[in-house]
């Protein structure tokens, strides 16, 4: 009885604790949405109001066709996520299982250098890349937006590898003694224990270039083939005024689909537990 | 070597050749090429023109250079610490037995979702002194204060005070948290519950069960994190650039290292001093990286290894 | 088929539109696409950059210099020599500032002055007469007495001027003072008497109002672009502001909103009447685009009387080409485009200090502006920083351009 009693006295302070913080979390979204509904007036008004005084669902479709080319970017943009999901998956995995499950000579040091090549800052490399690119006649084209990811980004790797260590050495070993080759070992062992880390790898490579706007930005000539990020961009003016409400119905229904995404694959990390350290 | 170690290197080697051919490509050439120009008197578009340590010089001279990476220290200070103290909270708070845990999860994810021109216009908003929501929620508090204690606190306009400016920021960049409470959440599903269960079994509290069990599993996560933390805060350029318009902030608050790379490159055409200030940041973080993995060496435990 | 590469959103971007729809249906030889382009500076240098940048760009006139110096544009004068386009056949203002070292870089496209723009209802509320507005900074400062009102707390409610309202143009309050920001040759001359009585003036702000209760009252101005801009609203009587404010007044102001224009006050009238603050967005063509000569005959075509008076008619600006047709002002929705067009016809209409260096001077003067208003530093002490900053920034690209100089010139002249 008294054990029942203290769980739930710890749920309840659990819960407490979540919804205070969930509140201060929702806020500033919240205020994004009751922005998209209002008519332009009351946008930027003061006092602000949190409820519109009358709800402007046409907000979304009116950003839609203002943005011009909305269905189009979304295409470009679910092209580009598949592609850059399907690379970083594929290298990254491949590239941490050989940082972490073979014992190499000088492994570490590389993995030092890994990590220092995160650490070069954005605008050092914007131009030499972009004389690369050119050289490859690949600018305008989508090339520079997805082929990159096949070539393992250092954050990726750093993530599976990282997780790639924390399973048992001896699984590997147990396998080797019995013959596996490392290819085996990587696509039958270590890659269906890591789903959580994998998933969670797609869901950020996900999220990343669908938010992306810098890589089109400079990659991309033709507006036909700009991304949803991008096109957010349309939304401001110099010296005519950003229409808040747009701005903020276009960007509620880019959030939207990740946000789907996001609800339901979560879901999955809880599967892991099995797979990965709950072995009795 | 042994026929073994050589085998193994292969191996080691053949794995990891899809990263090494981007490194070449958009690490090693990119580094180089900025490293020459770090030397250089270069405007992207004319040519370069060798002029030794020059830039080097100016910067060490430069007050303005000299601001933003105190700018840079103390928002890295504050921001990181602060930062994995409230993801890993949130994701062992998330991974307890809740009801809604999926709706939670996806709440505190949300707003790293955001695009980036969104986030900055909504907090820009927010932190406004007189109308913005964060002073609204502080000022009722501020003044009961004041009443009993007599005291005229004021909830600051944060963006435009030199004071506070970066407070603001942090606050923004602690919105963001998501993303880390995600990794944590992942890694906590690594921890084998055998090991609570005889844990509670030996009469363990919360307490105990995460400083001894969950804390130390979950170090190569923590790791991480403040790995990416180290390097993302000392790079943090998008989010106050737009909130300042491209400037400084008050009195050069919000100029950060990054920021002043950037304007120095594109607004001043003065591409090969960007370059200087950029080997600058490089080394630095570079060298942060290399203490906190020389720190971490005996509090990360590795189970596969 | 050539590319154009704008800046411009929204309706802005229409008008131009439209101009170039005519283009392409007036003949067959050119068809211009045009494009808006977001953060089209980086853009462009990224493109020129890798080769592949477009044929016409709009630019603005106050970047020329760095980009020429920068070896980031094609020079126009063969085009223009050839085409007969010389500086009698714009309001001359507009002509040099789309020069630099001797050498034509740009054709301008839509011009802007700026003036003071007044609320007459709140002139007449505080026994103002209407129809007189202020001509020096004393009687300026002499109205604001009578505009500023405070609140029973004794906060600021309006007040009738303030420099850091709309904030635009913080290093250049110097013009109305007779201040230059350089000698045209080799030095900054922030600190001269001229420019330091200029921000004594700025600084006066903060000591006669408060310096809390002015950046109270800031923050409580509502976005530019909304019915909560300020102006709109009543809380300040005056700003100094270009013709694009009519735009903004349509789309947000009261209804009933009464409005004149005037030459913003300056120091002394009599020595320094109309000073005035001229820019003007520019056409360019980047350096190695394929086809120069095409991108010429478009940019001609917009610098062609009708044609340009229909795109600055579109954008509500006036013309900056030295003939303007009657119907133009007529037809203009505008009732005081004329000031402003006079105005830039001013022998004291300035444009900023065409120097490569200008967008550091501009963020320092921002500063430096911020810490006078804040009284954080006295005037004399901020101008001296930026004096030191600039000057050292300035011979920088005064050795650069040494170094550079035969090598671009002999670019240039290349045919």
């Amino acid at each position: 009885m008294k054990q029942g009693l203290k769980q739930k006295i710890s749920t309840t302070a659990i819960l407490t604790i979540l919804v205070l913080a969930g509140i201060c979390f929702l806020a500033p979204f919240a205020w994004m949405i009751s922005t998209s509904l209002k008519p332009l007036s009351e946008t930027m008004s003061l006092p602000p109001r949190w409820l519109p005084s009358k709800f402007q669902w046409q907000n979304y479709r009116e950003a839609i066709t203002e943005m011009g080319y909305f269905w189009r970017y979304a295409s470009n943009t679910i092209y580009l996520c598949v592609l850059t999901v399907t690379g970083t998956l594929m290298s990254s995995s491949l590239v941490a299982y050989g940082f972490s499950r073979i014992e190499w000579k000088g492994r570490d040091k590389v993995f030092l250098i890994l990590l220092a090549t995160m650490m070069i800052p954005f605008p050092v490399t914007m131009v030499p890349v972009y004389s690369l690119f050119r050289n490859l006649q690949w600018i305008g084209s989508f090339k520079p937006l997805w082929v990159p990811s096949f070539l393992a980004g250092a954050f990726n790797v750093f993530l599976l590898r990282q997780f790639f260590l924390t399973l048992p050495h001896d699984i590997s070993e147990a396998a080797r003694i019995d013959g596996c080759n490392e290819l085996q070992i990587f696509w039958k062992i270590i890659l269906p224990l890591a789903k959580p880390a994998l998933l969670c790898v797609a869901l950020f490579q996900f999220m990343s270039t669908w938010n992306d706007f810098m890589g089109p930005l400079i990659y991309l000539n033709e507006q036909k083939d700009f991304t949803l990020a991008l096109g957010l961009q349309s939304f401001q003016s110099q010296q005519g005024g950003t229409p808040w409400h747009y701005l903020m119905a276009a960007s509620t229904l880019i959030v939207l689909p990740v946000l789907i995404l996001f609800f339901f694959t979560q879901k999955s990390f809880i599967q892991g537990i099995a797979t990965t350290g709950g072995k009795g | 070597m042994t026929r073994m170690e050589r085998k193994r290197l292969c191996m080691g080697l053949l794995f990891i050749s899809p990263w090494i051919l981007g490194f070449l490509a958009f690490s090693v050439y990119p580094l180089l090429s900025s490293l020459y120009h770090s030397f250089c008197d270069y405007s992207v578009l004319s040519p370069a023109v060798w002029v030794g340590a020059e830039n080097y010089s100016t910067l060490f001279n430069d007050d303005v250079f000299w601001r933003s990476v105190s700018n840079t220290v103390f928002f890295a200070a504050v921001a990181i610490p602060m930062g994995m103290v409230l993801s890993l909270s949130l994701a062992i708070l998330l991974n307890c037995k809740v009801p809604f845990q999926g709706l939670f999860r996806t709440i505190f994810f949300l707003p790293s979702l955001v695009p980036m021109v969104c986030l900055a216009v909504l907090w820009q908003w927010m932190l406004n002194g007189d109308l913005g929501l964060i002073n609204n929620s502080i000022r009722p508090l501020l003044n009961g204060i004041n009443q009993i204690l007599g005291t005229h606190l004021v909830p600051p306009n944060w963006l435009q005070e030199a004071a506070y400016a970066k407070w603001g920021l942090i606050f923004t960049g602690l919105w963001g948290v998501g993303h880390a409470v995600v990794i944590y959440l992942a890694g906590l599903q690594g921890v084998p519950q055998h090991l609570y269960e005889s844990a509670e079994i030996d009469g363990a509290g919360f307490w105990v069960k995460t400083r001894h069990i969950t804390l130390p599993i979950l170090s190569p996560v923590i790791y991480f994190n403040t790995i990416m933390g180290l390097i993302g805060t000392f790079q943090v350029f998008a989010v106050p650039y737009v909130m300042t318009g491209g400037g400084d902030g008050p009195e050069r608050s919000l100029l950060f290292m990054a920021t002043y790379l950037y304007q120095n490159a594109f607004d001043y055409w003065n591409m090969g001093y960007a370059c200087a200030i950029g080997m600058v940041m490089f080394l630095i973080i570079l060298s942060l990286t290399y203490l906190s993995t020389k720190l971490s060496e005996s509090h990360v435990y590795y189970e596969g290894k | 088929m050539i590319r154009y590469w704008e800046k411009w959103n929204g309706f802005e971007a229409d008008a131009m539109r439209v101009i170039v729809d005519d283009f392409n249906a007036s003949q067959d030889e050119i068809f211009v696409e045009y494009s808006s382009v977001s953060q089209i500076d980086r853009r462009l240098m990224l493109s020129i950059a890798g080769g592949i940048p477009p044929d016409v760009a709009g630019l603005w006139n106050y970047v020329l210099p760095v980009y020429a110096e920068n070896n980031a544009l094609t020079p126009l004068n063969r085009y223009t020599e050839a085409a007969g386009i010389k500086r009698d056949d714009y309001i001359s203002v507009y002509w040099d500032m789309c020069t630099h070292r001797d050498y034509v870089w740009a054709l301008p496209s839509t011009p802007s002055s700026t003036a003071l723009i007044y609320n007459k209802k709140l002139f007449r509320e505080a026994g103002l007469d209407p129809e007189q507005p202020p001509r020096s900074i004393a009687e300026l400062e002499a109205y604001n007495e009578k505009l500023m009102k405070r609140d029973e707390d004794g906060r600021l409610i309006t007040c009738g001027h303030i420099p850091a309202e709309p904030g635009w143009w913080n290093a250049l309050w110097g013009y109305w003072f007779g201040g230059e920001l350089w000698d045209g040759k080799q030095s900054i001359t922030i600190t001269s008497p001229a420019n330091t009585a200029a921000y004594e003036w700025v600084a006066s702000y903060p000591e006669r109002f408060g310096a809390r209760d002015l950046m109270s009252f800031k923050d409580g101005f509502g976005n530019f672009a909304s019915p909560q801009n300020p102006f709109f609203t009543g809380r300040v009587a005056m700003v100094m502001q270009g013709p694009w404010i009519y735009n903004f007044i349509q789309n947000y102001a009261p209804a009933d909103f009464e409005w004149g224009v005037a030459p913003f006050p300056s120091v002394d009238p009599e020595r320094f009447p109309n000073v005035t603050v001229v820019e003007a967005d520019i056409l360019v063509i980047p350096a190695g685009a394929k086809h120069p000569e095409e991108a010429f005959v478009f940019i001609q075509y917009v610098n062609s009387q009708a044609p340009m008076e229909k795109l600055c008619l579109g954008q509500r600006k006036f013309s900056p080409l030295r003939e303007t047709s009657a119907d133009f002002f007529t037809q203009h929705p505008n009732p005081y485009i004329r000031e402003f067009h006079d105005l830039a016809q001013s022998p004291n209409a300035r444009p900023v200090p065409s120097t490569t260096v200008w967008t550091l001077y501009a963020n320092e003067m921002n500063q430096a502006f911020g810490r006078i208003w804040t009284q954080t530093s006295s005037p004399t002490e901020a101008l001296s920083d930026v004096q030191t900053r600039m000057q050292e920034s300035f011979d920088h690209r005064a050795r650069r351009w040494d170094r550079m100089e035969n090598t671009l010139l002999t670019e240039w002249e290349k045919p």
